[in-house]
């Protein structure tokens, strides 16, 4: 089912929860809502399946306008991060309630339950209530029960959060293959921008209320068209820098105190003609640890992440984040020198914050 | 075992493996128990030396501060043993010699010393007493001789048992008199008693001794109480100590109880003990329920079956109209936005505060005028069950809201959407997903209104006047009304026959009041 979100707004009372949103999702397709929390992702979910009344904009699923429809007649499938089972059924009663309200026979509710039970490996637990299951087994459940019904949208709110990483891995996979193969159109909300990138076949990026960003993983990762796309996707976070861009015959350079860093055209072109102040962006990704490179600075802290140390280098009053082999030994106090790579540098406005480089 | 009480018991071994020197522990244990000695004094002191002068105008007051000091005399050196044998325990698991020697040691020195305390600000019990070593008992005719100690002034004298003492010298005497005339004598002060032996009438001249009237043989089966106490104390595994804590709290209640069951199947009771016609043990009898079902108490008759009903149908009236409104108001104000609501929300507060006896009379004239309406008159109006029903509903209803509404609360919202997503409407939801969880509320509501109702007396009383609507607390006063003397039995026996219902209710619903539903919800959002 193909849904248009046409300029929604959802207040309430002073309160803004999502304003303007224009988001065309197509059939079949796999969404992420990314963004930090209390950026209007559980609002417009809970809008989109009705429980809320959109204050100004049109939902359209397929042609048909849902504003007004009730939640029970836009057959929706919906998981909570809370999962929300029914606490006083077994497992079998609770994925087996939106057949019952559907009125499907009882001995066709039988067979759709254990079903779609057996998908979802809960095929022995039927008998039992939520309380006597574990956190990933409930997840499970309410996965069912979202599905059992056959919905023509998915909607997800954090269902993974409150799994343990290594849960979250394998649900992350079963959910994604689930809906690549019965083809629903999905809506999945998160704030983990990992689970985003690797499920999503386009990612919304939010924050307060609006849309920042819709676009695939890897285009949000490559052109980030915001400052705060920029920011907000890829861990460890991008470090931003101001810096003046400036041109001299032919060669590009952007300076920032003592840091001086040579520029290719494509990259340095629009900030050089831009003019005045501009705040570069660059990933720890693409900042490496060298011989002899562009800068020296000194280790501030190192932070082993298993495989790799996150290192915090200061260069005179600057900062930045990066990553390195775990072998190198780094310490703290170190004076190591720095080579960027500048192909990958972003460049923004720094009073719109819009991308200097990928115009919307 | 828990891994928390793990925790506690290495925390337990830490201390034991440092004991304390023998003579530190001792010091700590009396210490603590001289102090709790000087608290109970205190507080003695401050509801007799200082309360009790401030209300003595009051003689309510008076007699409350009275027993207050009394029970803080009384209960004194029990607290002074309990304290003082408290640290004992800790050594009771390792080392029992020790916790008990400690704790002995202590009581018996609390003991002499609480003794010695008694002795001196009694202005000394064991002093000698002028006596004539015979006691005595107030009769119509005069002073009784009950008893005479053998070889004793008295008996010197040749007074016998029965003598009839009516003056002293020429004046005639009570025993108060008689007391007060003896305290003030001296050692060999001559007391001629003038007295009747049979039907005459004689004298004899008493000399006073000097006897105390406290003794070893008192102070003896204290001690021991003390150290039986302190040994309990020691060897009393900690988890009784809240259920002694509740019998003995409950008590009075337990022989309230015991009373009216064993009342109901007596002919009479002396106490706890049932009596026959001649005061012996026995008289167990049948007739005081018999008389309930035969419907003859004491020439009163009555029918009992419809009073049964009556109560009956107030209280499941009154319950089943509580839960109805109680829930959908409660849910209306947990879940829904409308104008008003807070407003609302208090103003059922200030009700549910509202002492409802106030507006018994307002309510009697609103009932009789709506009886005066046809129809409506005859559902709700004055003398009807439904009219009683109605008023109790409505003094419940702040409350049941209230109760409910808190219920609701804690429901998270995502359960209700999640079940309109899978396709439930507004009502199914309500009716299906929340009612459910809100169980026990409801149960403990009902039991609320249902016991409210059995057992209304006030307003039953006050809107039924002069007609056949009757239920059981208003015929119970009824009963005590018409019936001269009152036979308590029967009263005993209606009251227990009230209980009934109410007894079954709660065994029934014992079982749902300890369900308590494991939620299948994790975290929020
Ligand atoms: N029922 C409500 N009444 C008033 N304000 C609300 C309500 N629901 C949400 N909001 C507000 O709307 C904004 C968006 O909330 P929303 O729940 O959509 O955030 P979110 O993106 O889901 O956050 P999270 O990641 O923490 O779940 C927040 O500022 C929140 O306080
Ligand atoms: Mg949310």
């Amino acid at each position: 089912m193909e849904i248009r979100i046409d300029n929604l707004t959802k207040k309430f009372g002073d309160v803004v929860g999502v304003e303007d949103l224009t988001l065309h999702i197509d059939d079949g397709e796999f969404v992420a809502f990314l963004g930090p929390s209390g950026c209007g992702k559980t609002t417009t979910l809970l809008t989109l399946a009705g429980i809320y009344k959109p204050t100004d904009g049109l939902i359209r699923f397929g042609d048909r306008v849902v504003n007004t429809v009730q939640p029970k007649d836009r057959n929706i499938g919906m998981v909570f991060q809370s999962y929300a089972l029914y606490p006083h059924m077994t497992i079998f009663q609770n994925i087996a309630y939106p057949l019952k309200l559907k009125k499907v026979p009882k001995n066709v509710q039988n067979e759709q339950v254990r079903q779609v039970a057996n998908v979802m490996g809960i095929g022995e637990l039927l008998d039992r209530r939520p309380g006597q299951l574990s956190g990933g087994q409930q997840q499970r459940v309410a996965l069912g029960r979202a599905l059992v019904k056959e919905p023509d949208v998915l909607l997800f709110d954090e269902p993974l959060s409150n799994l343990d990483a290594r849960l979250r891995l394998t649900m992350r996979g079963e959910i994604k293959h689930l809906q690549k193969n019965l083809g629903i159109t999905s809506i999945y909300v998160t704030h983990d921008q990992v689970e985003a990138m690797t499920m999503a076949d386009r990612i919304a990026v939010m924050n307060r209320g609006h849309l920042q960003a819709f676009d695939a993983p890897d285009e949000l990762y490559d052109r980030p068209k915001t400052r705060f796309v920029a920011g907000f996707v890829g861990n460890p976070p991008m470090n931003f820098l101001d810096v003046e861009v400036s041109q001299s015959n032919g060669h590009f350079l952007a300076e920032a105190d003592s840091i001086q860093l040579p520029l290719g055209a494509d990259r340095g072109a629009p900030p050089a003609g831009h003019g005045g102040p501009v705040v570069m962006g660059i990933r720890p990704e693409d900042i490496q640890i060298v011989e002899k490179g562009d800068v020296t600075g000194e280790i501030f802290v190192v932070e082993p992440l298993g495989r790799e140390d996150l290192i915090d280098v200061r260069v005179g009053p600057h900062g930045f984040i990066l990553l390195a082999d775990t072998e190198k030994q780094h310490r703290a106090g170190e004076r190591v020198s720095l080579n960027f790579d500048m192909t990958q540098a972003q460049f923004f406005d720094p009073q719109t914050e819009r991308s200097l480089l990928w115009r919307q | 075992m828990t891994a928390r009480e793990n925790l506690f018991d290495s925390d337990k071994l830490k201390v034991e493996e440092a004991p304390n020197s023998l003579q530190r522990d001792l010091i700590d244990g009396l210490r603590l128990g001289f102090i709790s000695i000087l608290v109970m004094l205190a507080a003695a002191f401050f509801f007799s030396g200082i309360v009790h002068p401030l209300f003595a105008l009051g003689s309510v007051e008076e007699t409350v501060m009275d027993v207050l000091t009394r029970l803080c005399l009384l209960v004194l050196p029990f607290v002074a043993y309990i304290v003082a044998a408290g640290p004992a325990r800790r050594y009771s698991a390792t080392n029992m010699a020790r916790a008990l020697f400690l704790a002995l040691t202590c009581t018996v020195i609390l003991f002499a010393a609480i003794s010695a305390g008694h002795y001196a600000l009694s202005y000394g019990a064991f002093a000698p007493r002028p006596s004539l070593e015979m006691s005595l008992s107030q009769t119509e005719a005069g002073i009784r001789v009950d008893a005479i100690v053998a070889g004793g002034a008295a008996d010197i004298a040749e007074i016998k048992v029965g003598d009839i003492i009516t003056a002293i010298r020429r004046d005639q005497v009570d025993l108060a008199a008689f007391n007060k005339r003896l305290n003030q004598s001296e050692e060999e002060a001559p007391l001629r008693l003038r007295f009747i032996r049979g039907d005459e009438e004689m004298q004899e001249t008493v000399r006073v001794v000097l006897v105390s009237d406290k003794q070893l043989s008192v102070l003896i089966p204290g001690l021991v109480l003390g150290l039986v106490f302190t040994a309990i104390i020691v060897f009393l595994p900690g988890h009784w100590a809240p259920y002694i804590a509740l019998v003995g709290l409950l008590s009075p209640l337990i022989v309230g109880y015991a009373w009216v069951i064993i009342a109901t199947f007596s002919y009479r009771t002396e106490g706890l003990i049932p009596l026959d016609g001649n005061d012996n043990f026995g008289g167990l009898t049948l007739k005081n329920w018999e008389s309930i079902i035969v419907g003859n108490i004491a020439g009163l008759e009555f029918n009992i079956v419809p009073i049964f009903m009556t109560s009956l149908a107030i209280a499941l009236v009154m319950t089943f109209i509580v839960l109805l409104v109680s829930s959908m108001a409660g849910y209306a104000l947990s879940r829904m936005h409308f104008p008003g609501r807070r407003f609302f929300l208090s103003f059922t507060l200030i009700l549910h505060g509202f002492p409802a006896i106030t507006l018994l009379i307002p309510i009697f004239f609103v009932l009789l005028r709506l009886g005066g309406i046809p129809i409506i008159g005859d559902l709700i109006g004055f003398n009807t069950i439904g009219g009683i029903a109605l008023v109790m509903v409505a003094f419940q209803l702040p409350l049941g809201v209230w109760l409910m509404k808190g219920f609701f609360d804690n429901i998270p919202w995502d359960m209700e959407r999640s079940a309109l997503i899978d396709g439930a409407s507004r009502f199914r939801t309500y009716w299906e997903i929340l009612l459910p969880q809100i169980r026990p509320g409801l149960l403990a509501l009902g039991i609320f209104a249902f016991i409210g109702g059995w057992n209304a007396y006030i307003i039953p009383a006050t809107y039924s006047i002069g007609s056949g609507v009757s239920n059981l607390p208003v015929f119970l006063e009824e009963l005590i009304d018409a019936t001269a003397p009152v036979d308590w039995n029967q009263v005993a026996a209606v009251g227990m026959f009230q209980l009934i219902p109410i007894f079954i209710f709660f065994i029934f619903a014992q079982e749902y009041l300890l369900n308590i539903y494991a939620g299948g919800t994790k975290g929020s959002s």
